[in-house]
């Protein structure tokens, strides 16, 4: 089709009552436009209900509600409910417990995002190409993301174990001592971290590794014949050509990361001594096995506040306008 | 590239490799030996006597078939209408102009930021109110649309060319006929993708399928298994087998889906 | 047009969803006279047979009641419960923790009943021959909301090959001679005594008693920071992260796997875990837990209460139950298959139960025992905030005065204490 075909038809398009998508033109009467208005929006809603009811349904309400609860000292059953205002939240700012899970939970975040950034895209770069070695590869690597955590958590669990784990079997086959790892306070954060990272490098990779392919390769070949070395085609070319993917792979990560909870709930539980208590998992004994839903609906609250905050933060320093 | 760097390439991919399978061999190794085995030789990935008390554990304990039953028709029916609503939701978003649109896309974007706990005690209540608690309605309705997904979507179908649908509209087509017959046949790899994600998040859920059954008939296979946790229980091997089971169907699936998947994220055009 | 017809389809599923309805019963009902009730236990360990059987020799014996029992583990059922009860969607009887004192919370919601049909005659629950501590425990404002579901006492466990193997001839007597064991079976490959300090039925409040010292005083303020408390924890807590009598952080099934394996020559556990350990081929001993520095012999009891919904549409059939539950021929059966000791005191002299060797040694610590923070307030929290937090520390080397002073505020902010 050419343009001017295209734009005939556009104008035919435009002309008609039967398309809704019609491009309302100042010559139109008022009446007719706000009647095309009407047929414009119309279709869409039709079209997005049955998810924005689920989603109103199921987690908006649920949402809010559990803002409602975070104002009242709330108990699931409780005959008495009283309302304590910001009273939870006030107890959240003096709760050690809060502020110790929140630097575990900021801490496991920044080191696993960096790490499977780095990793993701140094793994996607050695396995760009179409082969069958490197499809197959890419495969493996991104078979564990696909395997539910409470196997992954169960898996690596027994694997670090030092008395019947294969890591530790190994260190005493070469008569090292075997570490306990997630027993250890200052091993278990940066081991759940691995695991985590062993999980989740596979998506990483895959990500990138589509962004990768969808640099032009003309943009190579112009940078090589302005003379440029690999490490500078890598600065100029390949990392502004795959920002948006960066960009998406961050955010992403950084989400899933902040909500951290069943490989710390099957690996350690939040301890030894809550060194691995995150926020959810603090989220979650607090509101079932303490009982205390009105706190840990304020908790859950000030979570999302701060998931918000650095998906905001991280939009502005990308400056990337184009996601909305 | 130079030779060093190839080989060092392939050492890292090499040890990557390792690391990606070691744990699944020794997941279903481990599924097939005895206690007292796991113990003398812990740093053997291999089995020095077989057992099959792990499966049979599994086998006897648990309402089986009704179990993988419960899990395909939770996964399957789940999966299929979460690929139609999101797709639907997603192609008013990325090409109908209507006053609301990014308030609504933000509002989708903003539910992936509440981790599901939150929200467990007020959806059960919800789902009591309907009567829908322990019922196959009640554990699909509320997942059946998927903010990953309408996202996914959204971004694919940006990245189609209006010609289609202007080419579309002048044969007459309204929007569903366009949605339908031009967008969704193009959009093959983003349906691998949100269906491949979807079926498998969903075949994991172990907390969702708990807390809104009651009896164990209902469960699925994966939160089946879980009722051989215990504080004082010890046996690795049927806990092995249990997760060597679940793992099973997603493995095979992933065997054969993994060309589109692939193919899929690269072609979504994550832009 | 299309696009309405396909919105209406869309509609029509989702309706048609709601309408079709492939539920599972849920129990609670009846069908054709008889009454079904529904129960949620969380005893997925060794002893789970023992249960399945009560369960079906009382539906054989009453043909008008059919109970329907369905285990999961303890945690879901933590999740699913008050909500459950709440909207009245539950069983009709449970066993919500594995913890007695969870009992109270459920208390505060009015979710359990009020238990009145106890007495001496026919399905009624003979509270007087119960457990002592038991019936007291679940006692809130002089009413009773739970019977024990069954009740075990901790004994030790010690492996006879590896006690031949260093040379000791009996299992130790007393504290003193327990802990002298302990480091002289710690060897390059075994562990004298495994201690589980989370996700377990409690060592450590034991290894307390024996040294004299407690946790919290009748007014539940916290005495661990007191120099009985202190000397209670340094002995052990020396011997673990010194002598490295045990691995540190490790949870109850932990600590079970390394004695079934072989590689801990003591441990102290209750009776659900003897068929496991002779099933893992040790030569098994079990003796009472040692005597104290003043002679005396204590050991911790731990109980599962039993408990009915407030909702439940038939109290009377669900006491039946209970009273059947602890009455003393099942109860005689129950522990000779599980091992566990008969939560009735009328079977303290019963011959069958006497001959057992399992069941005799934690039959008879059961009048010396105790049991763990009994009717503390916030005691699930004193637990995990302020009790396993300790041990973990000064088993990793904190010194015991900085930890337990740490802990006694922590313990007093929870139980109220106003000292």
């Amino acid at each position: 089709m050419t343009s001017s075909t295209t734009d005939r038809v556009s104008s035919h398009a435009r002309g008609g009552t039967r398309s809704p998508e019609a491009r309302a033109t100042k010559s139109q009467p008022a009446e007719v436009g706000r009647a095309r208005r009407r047929l414009r929006w119309q279709p869409a809603w039709l079209f997005m209900a049955p998810s924005l009811i689920i989603l109103s349904v199921f987690v908006l309400y649920p949402i809010l509600r559990t803002l409602y609860y975070s104002f009242f000292d709330w108990s699931v059953g409780a005959a008495v409910q009283p309302f304590v205002g910001l009273g939870n939240y006030v107890k959240l700012f003096r709760d050690p417990q809060f502020w110790n899970a929140l630097g575990v939970t900021l801490e496991f975040t920044i080191v696993s995002v960096v790490l499977l950034i780095v990793f993701g895209l140094v793994t996607a770069l050695a396995l760009q190409s179409e082969g069958l070695a490197s499809r197959i590869t890419r495969s493996v690597f991104f078979f564990p993301t696909i395997v539910s955590l409470a196997t992954i958590g169960l898996v690596w669990k027994f694997l670090l174990d030092p008395d019947i784990g294969l890591i530790g079997g190994i260190t005493k086959a070469l008569g090292l001592p075997p570490l306990a790892w997630l027993q250890s306070e200052q091993l278990a954060l940066p081991t759940l971290i691995f695991v985590s990272v062993w999980r989740s490098l596979g998506f990483a990779m895959i990500l990138f590794v589509a962004a990768l392919q969808g640099v032009p390769t003309e943009r190579y070949e112009a940078g090589r014949l302005d003379g440029a070395g690999t490490i500078a085609l890598f600065r100029y070319i390949t990392l502004p050509g795959i920002r948006p993917t960066m960009l998406f792979a961050t955010m992403m990560l950084t989400i899933q990361s902040l909500q951290v909870f069943d490989l710390v709930y099957v690996m350690t539980g939040g301890g030894p001594i809550y060194r691995t208590d995150t926020l959810v998992n603090l989220i979650y004994r607090d509101g079932f096995v303490n009982f205390q839903t009105g706190y840990a609906a304020a908790v859950s609250w000030v979570l999302f506040a701060l998931i918000m905050l650095i998906s905001l933060l991280q939009l502005r320093i990308f400056r990337y306008n184009d996601v909305d | 590239m130079r030779p060093a760097g190839v080989a060092l390439k392939w050492v890292y991919l090499g040890i990557g490799l390792v690391l990606a399978l070691a744990p699944f061999v020794w997941m279903i190794s481990g599924s097939f030996r005895s206690e007292a085995d796991l113990y003398q030789n812990p740093a053997s990935l291999f089995p020095t006597s077989l057992t099959l008390h792990g499966y049979i554990g599994v086998w006897q304990q648990l309402p089986f078939l009704r179990l993988l039953l419960n899990s395909f028709v939770f996964a399957g029916v789940t999966t299929a209408l979460t690929v139609l609503f999101d797709s639907m939701c997603a192609y008013a978003l990325a090409r109908l102009n209507f006053v609301g649109r990014n308030v609504c896309f933000v509002i989708v974007i903003a539910t992936l930021m509440v981790p599901f706990q939150v929200t467990l005690i007020p959806v059960f209540i919800q789902l009591f109110h309907l009567g829908w608690l322990n019922t196959y309605q009640g554990l699909i309705v509320p997942r059946a649309t998927s903010a990953f997904g309408i996202f996914l979507f959204r971004q694919f179908f940006m990245s189609i060319p209006r010609d289609l649908d202007e080419a579309a509209r002048i044969d007459g087509a309204g929007h569903w006929r366009i949605y339908w017959r031009v967008i969704l046949p193009l959009a093959k790899p983003a349906i691998a993708t949100v269906a491949i994600l979807n079926f498998t998040n969903l075949w994991n859920d172990l907390l969702w399928p708990l807390v809104i059954t009651s009896s164990n008939d209902m469960l699925t296979l994966p939160a089946g298994l879980t009722l051989f946790g215990g504080q004082h229980v010890t046996d690795h091997a049927i806990l092995l087998a249990g997760a060597t089971i679940s793992l099973l169907p997603i493995a095979i699936g992933f065997f054969f889906a993994q060309k589109y998947f692939v193919a899929g994220v690269a072609t979504t055009g994550l832009k | 047009m299309r696009k309405r017809i396909a919105v209406a389809v869309a509609a029509t599923a989702i309706v048609a969803l709601g309408l079709a309805g492939c539920s599972a019963s849920t129990g609670s009902g009846d069908s054709g006279g008889k009454v079904a009730l529904s129960l949620w236990t969380g005893f997925t360990g060794g002893d789970r047979p023992g249960y399945a059987q009560i369960v079906n020799d009382f539906n054989d014996s009453h043909p008008n009641i059919h109970v329907t029992m369905t285990v999961q583990p303890w945690d879901t059922i933590q999740q699913k419960l008050p909500s459950a009860w709440l909207t009245g969607q539950g069983p009709d009887l449970a066993t919500p923790s594995s913890d007695p004192n969870a009992v109270a919370d459920y208390v505060k919601k009015n979710s359990v009943l009020p238990i009145t049909q106890t007495g001496s005659g026919k399905d009624q629950i003979d509270t007087d021959k119960l457990a002592p501590g038991t019936v007291k425990e679940f006692t809130y404002n002089g009413k009773l909301y739970a019977v024990p579901a069954n009740f075990a006492t901790l004994s030790l466990y010690y492996n006879k090959k590896a006690f031949a193997a260093a040379g000791i001839d009996e299992p130790p007597a007393t504290v003193a001679e327990f802990a002298e064991d302990a480091k002289r079976l710690t060897t390059g490959d075994q562990y004298g005594l495994v201690l589980a300090d989370n996700q377990t039925i409690q060592m450590w409040p034991i290894l307390q008693w024996l040294e004299g010292g407690d946790i919290v005083d009748s007014k539940f303020c916290s005495v661990v920071q007191t120099s009985a408390g202190q000397r209670s924890l340094s002995t052990w807590s020396d011997l673990v992260s010194k002598e490295k009598i045990s691995p540190v952080g490790l949870t109850g099934a932990e600590a079970d796997s390394l004695f079934s394996a072989g590689k801990a020559a003591m441990e102290m556990n209750g009776p659900w875990a003897a068929p496991g350990y002779k099933s893992a081929g040790i030569d098994l001993g079990i003796a009472p837990i040692p005597t104290g520095v003043d002679g005396t012999s204590v050991t911790l009891g731990s109980t599962a209460p039993l408990a009915i919904s407030a909702k439940t549409q038939h109290p009377k059939e669900a006491q039946e139950f209970l009273a059947y539950w602890t009455s003393k021929n099942v109860q005689e059966k129950f522990s000779l298959k599980t091992g566990f000791p008969p939560l009735r005191t009328d079977l303290a002299d019963d011959a069958k139960l006497k001959s057992d060797p399992v069941i005799s040694v934690f039959a008879g610590q059961v009048p010396d025992s105790r049991l763990y923070l009994p009717h503390v307030p916030n005691a699930t929290k004193v637990d995990s905030d302020a009790y396993t937090t300790l041990i973990g520390q000064i088993t990793r080397g904190t010194p015991v005065d900085t930890a337990t002073k740490q802990a006694a505020s922590t313990i007093n902010g929870l139980t109220g204490c106003s000292s």
